[in-house]
């Protein structure tokens, strides 16, 4: 099996928006043949430091980061719409980044 | 008629005498397949939502046992009368969730959604059903304090109308601070921007009189990274532990006082991690029941553009929600110490999320503005989870939390503090009839009004952004 893609999601507990998102990708990776894992944090946690043990950030909207970030950023809002074709794109991202990296 | 009482009472009694875990288990499972869920995946969510209570009433257990006589010690020892524990909003939200009428105000919600729509009254999709907590906990209140279910679903009715208002009319400012284009459809109902009219009279007054104060705004981001983990949930938790136990006296010549102190501390602060933890399982719980009546919605409506309203924390990227919080937490832990009739002492509600993104939407960003009109408007949540704390205590008894006697649970920062004293001001106009009737319908008309005026001036600021856009 492919080396597991790791991403972080963050929102503002860190407990509701994130965790919607950490749980639709981690399943729709599944169903699509990836070993993917979501972590999700409270955003005020996210740093320079955090970001490096990861390969993608699943942002919910524009983010202010104090520095740039070196992984990259795909905007995972749309899954929070619960709408499946606006939820398409953001999945579509993630496996390229998925792709990229095995 | 007494037949079909002892009918319905030999049917629901053994149900009920199982306790709130098992009966959400049961209504949440069974509401979801009604929204054609499938079964395993509402089973699933049902179960989620039953350990969820039962894990939280736990915590609260741990917390409350291991502060009590500290706390005790505290009140004797300073004669600051600040006896209730502060939990945040997650134990809230799971024991307003263990009640079964957050699922009757629940689908008033969705219907008064729906009716909107139709009417063409808002173009706002509330998807954010997690959420629905908040008004719930506000009907629920009206009832405790004396009004029948009707009244208090009048009540929720009526707020939730002007949340769904409010969420049209911020739309743009979300675009606005999220550089977002045009076709953006993220906006929220969340109850924090209920707050906004009072901000937005306290916002003019600077705009007026201060407009100078905003030079000295500063870099938000800068300073949350210099905060660091020093303002992470799990510290405030450890600071609690210590402050508690230097002002109850522990006697740290000796090796237990120290040892008391660091015990208090660690339990703080993972009760406080807990919280979000169980948080998550809870909000996981409800998914299903989410996805389904969002599913329904769409379908009803295929073909219409929406704002989807989504929990507030698509906003949570701007620095300046987090830079207000972190300089808000020791203001709040101040003011809680001097506040006439405030209980509280600050604790999981201490990053004051549930302030900061009100500032945020009505001051567009100025950090010190934020920061003032956090500092003003601080009391307000002080005294509102005060109000509601022997409230809040009976349902977590009532949700299986073994807290000790004489003590008592609450939240400093929940969301919507005005409504709380709406709900209070109801429940008691039908209850103790009098003054309270002039004063509810006070309290209403005035919020109303403000409500009104706040909307104008909202209107006001979205016809700028229209007229910059044409440019």
């Amino acid at each position: 099996m492919s080396r597991q893609v790791k991403f972080i999601a963050a929102c503002g507990a860190g407990v509701n928006s994130s965790h919607q998102i950490k749980d639709a990708v981690e399943a729709e990776m599944r169903k699509r043949g990836y070993n993917v894992k979501v972590d999700a944090y409270m955003i005020k946690d996210v740093n320079e430091d955090l970001l490096s043990k990861y390969d993608g950030y699943l942002t919910i909207a524009k983010t202010d980061l104090s520095f740039t970030p070196k992984i990259p950023l795909i905007d995972a809002g749309p899954i929070l719409y619960r709408i499946p074709a606006m939820a398409k794109p953001v999945y579509d991202n993630v496996e390229k980044v998925v792709k990229e990296i095995n | 008629m007494n037949g079909i009482i002892n009918f319905a009472n030999s049917l629901f009694k053994p149900l009920i005498d199982m306790g709130a875990a098992t009966i959400m288990l049961i209504v949440l499972t069974l509401i979801a397949i009604l929204f054609k869920v499938k079964f395993s995946k509402a089973l699933e969510g049902g179960m989620k939502l039953a350990i969820a209570i039962t894990a939280i009433g736990n915590i609260m257990n741990m917390l409350t046992t291991s502060f009590q006589k500290p706390m005790q010690q505290f009140v004797q020892h300073t004669g600051i009368h600040m006896d209730m524990q502060d939990m945040g909003w997650a134990p809230l939200a799971t024991i307003t969730w263990g009640s079964p009428y957050t699922l009757f105000y629940l689908l008033v919600l969705i219907v008064l959604n729906v009716v909107l729509l139709v009417l063409d009254k808002t173009n706002t999709l509330d998807v954010d059903i997690f959420d629905v907590w908040h008004l719930a906990f506000d009907g629920l209140f009206c009832v405790y304090v004396g009004a029948p279910l009707w009244l208090s679903t009048l009540l929720v009715l009526f707020i939730g109308t002007m949340k769904i208002i409010n969420s049209d009319l911020m739309k743009p400012t979300f675009n606005d601070l999220l550089d977002a284009p045009e076709g953006n459809p993220m906006t929220t109902t969340h109850m924090n921007y209920m707050m906004n009219p009072i901000i937005m009279v306290f916002n003019k007054f600077f705009d007026k009189c201060l407009p100078w104060l905003d030079k000295f705004d500063f870099d938000s981001t800068k300073l949350n990274e210099k905060i660091g983990f020093w303002g992470s949930r799990f510290a405030i938790g450890v600071y609690l532990g210590v402050f508690v136990s230097l002002l109850a006296g522990n006697n740290f010549a000796t090796e237990e006082g120290w040892k008391d102190m660091f015990t208090l501390s660690f339990v703080g602060g993972s009760c406080i991690e807990l919280f979000s933890v169980i948080g998550s399982w809870f909000i996981a719980s409800v998914e299903p029941l989410s996805q389904g009546i969002a599913d329904f919605a769409t379908k009803k409506f295929s073909g219409r553009t929406f704002n989807i309203g989504l929990d507030w924390p698509f906003l949570a990227g701007r620095s300046e929600i987090w830079a207000a919080a972190n300089v808000l937490a020791p203001i709040m832990m101040l003011e809680a110490m001097i506040l006439p009739g405030n209980r509280l002492m600050p604790l999981g509600g201490i990053i004051a999320m549930g302030v900061t993104p009100a500032l945020l939407v009505v001051t567009r960003g100025k950090i010190i503005r934020m920061i003032i009109i956090g500092t003003i408007e601080l009391p307000i949540f002080l005294w509102a989870g005060t109000m509601v704390g022997p409230f809040v205590t009976n349902m977590a008894h009532s949700v299986g939390a073994a807290i000790p006697a004489h003590t008592m649970v609450s939240d400093t920062t929940m969301e919507g503090p005005v409504e709380k004293y709406l709900a209070y001001l109801v429940g008691n106009a039908w209850k103790q009839h009098g003054m309270f009737i002039v004063y509810a319908l006070l309290a209403l008309a005035a919020y109303l009004l403000l409500f009104m005026w706040y909307a104008k001036e909202m209107k006001k600021r979205n016809a700028e952004y229209a007229a910059a856009a044409k440019k």
